[in-house]
C-alpha cells in the first residue's frame, strides 16, 4: 500500500515536471521570433556604396532590410521608406561576360548552338524608397525563381507599402512598345 | 657617373609621377577657370503610356544620376523630392518622360546577333526653377550585342549626360531674383525645336 503511493507519487511529479516543460517550451517558442532566412541575391544597381552586380544575402530584421555583399560593407533601407515594391523577370545568360567571350571565340557558329542553353530566368525585385532627406532612390535585386514574392511579402509585413506591384509585374513580364 | 644618373632617374620618374597622380584635379583646374556652378536635380522617370517596367524607369533614373555627377558640371546633383534643395537659387531641373520602348532579350541577341536589340528613347528636358528652357532633346540609348537589357538604360544616361555636357549653360544667378540669360541655342547651333525634330 505504502510503495504504490510512493510510486504514484512519483509519477505525479514526473508527470507535472514534463506538463511544466511542455509548457515552457511553448512559451519560448512564443516570445522568440525565428531567425530570418537569409535571401541569396544580386544587387543589380541602386544602393549607395556598392558594386553593380555584387551577390550577396538580403535580411529583413527589426524592419530594416540589410543587403551584406560577400565582400565590403552592408547597405540598409528602413522598410516603412519604401515606397514601391515591383516584380518581374529577366532572361540572363549564365556565366556573365567570360562566358560571353569564351560562346563569341567559338569556332564554327558553335557558341550560337551555347547560347541556346545557357541562359536562365531569374526574378527582379524593384525597390522605390526615400532617404531620411526625401531624397528618391531605386534599387534593383536578382533573385532565383520563387523568391521574390517571399521577399515582398516579407517587406509588406514589415510595413512596406506595395502599390503597384501587379500592375507592374505584368508590364515587366509582357514588355511594351509604342 | 652613369650609375649615378641611371639611379637618379629611378628615384625621379617615380615621384614625379606620384606627385602627378596626387593632384589631377589642381593640373586639370587650371584648364578650366572656377566658376560659379549651377546645381542640379534630377526629377523621377516618367514613363506615361509607355509599357516599360518599374526596373528600367529606376534604372534610368539611378544611371542618370551617376552619369551626370561624372560629368562634374554641376555644383550638387540632387535627387527627386530631396529636402536640400528646397531654397537653393541656382537650381536646374532635369525630367525625363519616356518616348518609346522596345523590349529586346539576351537569349535573342546571342543566338541571332541582329535581333533582340533593346531600344530606349526618352524625352530629357532641362530647366530652371522659373520654367525656363534649358535643353530639350530626343535621346535614345540601347543594347544590341553584349549585356543585359537594363544596359540599354547605362547607354540612355551617358548619352543624355553628353548631350547636357555639350550643351551651354545660362549664367548662374546671384541670388533667386536675378533673372537668367536667354539660352535658346547650344553648342552645336541647333535651336530647341531642331533637337526635338531629330
Amino acid at each position: 500500500m505504502f510503495h504504490r503511493s510512493v510510486s504514484a507519487l512519483r509519477l505525479g511529479r514526473l508527470l507535472a515536471f514534463l506538463s511544466l516543460l511542455v509548457c515552457y517550451h511553448g512559451i519560448a517558442q512564443d516570445n522568440v521570433a525565428p531567425a530570418p532566412k537569409p535571401l541569396r541575391v544580386t544587387h543589380i544597381l541602386g544602393l549607395q556604396g556598392l558594386k553593380e552586380n555584387a551577390d550577396g544575402t538580403l535580411t529583413i530584421q527589426a524592419h530594416i532590410l540589410r543587403f551584406q555583399p560577400h565582400e565590403g560593407n552592408a547597405a540598409e533601407i528602413q522598410v516603412s521608406s519604401i515606397q514601391d515594391v515591383a516584380l518581374g523577370v529577366q532572361d540572363k545568360e549564365v556565366g556573365g561576360m567570360p562566358a560571353a567571350i569564351g560562346r563569341a571565340a567559338t569556332p564554327f557558329g558553335g557558341g550560337r548552338v551555347i547560347a541556346l542553353f545557357a541562359h536562365k530566368k531569374y526574378e527582379i525585385v524593384t525597390l522605390k524608397y526615400r532617404d531620411s532627406d526625401g531624397g528618391f532612390h531605386g534599387a534593383i535585386f536578382q533573385l532565383i525563381k520563387g523568391q521574390a514574392q517571399l521577399l515582398k511579402s516579407e517587406l509588406q509585413a514589415g510595413g512596406a507599402q506595395v502599390i503597384e506591384v501587379e500592375k507592374s509585374a505584368e508590364k515587366t513580364k509582357e514588355g511594351g512598345q509604342s | 657617373m652613369k650609375a649615378i644618373k641611371k639611379s637618379s632617374l629611378i628615384v625621379l620618374v617615380p615621384a614625379t609621377l606620384l606627385i602627378l597622380a596626387s593632384s589631377p584635379s589642381q593640373l586639370f583646374a587650371a584648364n578650366h577657370p572656377a566658376v560659379a556652378q549651377w546645381d542640379l536635380q534630377v526629377d523621377t522617370v516618367e514613363s506615361g503610356d509607355v509599357n516599360i517596367g518599374s526596373d528600367f524607369e529606376v534604372a534610368i533614373y539611378e544611371n542618370l544620376l551617376k552619369e551626370l555627377a561624372k560629368t562634374k558640371r554641376y555644383g550638387r546633383v540632387f535627387r527627386d523630392g530631396d529636402r536640400n534643395a528646397n531654397g537653393v537659387h541656382n537650381l536646374l531641373i532635369l525630367k525625363t518622360a519616356v518616348e518609346s520602348y522596345t523590349p529586346g532579350s539576351e537569349a535573342k541577341r546571342a543566338v541571332t546577333t541582329v535581333a533582340g536589340a533593346t531600344k530606349l528613347k526618352v524625352r530629357s528636358k532641362l530647366s530652371t526653377q522659373e520654367g525656363q528652357v534649358v535643353l530639350e532633346r530626343f535621346v535614345s540609348g540601347n543594347v544590341r550585342f553584349f549585356g543585359g537589357n537594363l544596359r540599354a538604360t547605362h547607354d540612355l544616361a551617358h548619352n543624355v549626360a553628353k548631350a547636357i555636357e555639350q550643351s551651354t549653360l545660362p549664367v548662374v544667378p546671384v541670388s533667386g531674383a536675378e533673372k537668367v540669360a536667354d539660352p535658346a541655342s547650344d553648342v552645336t547651333g541647333k535651336s530647341r525645336s531642331e533637337d526635338l525634330g531629330r
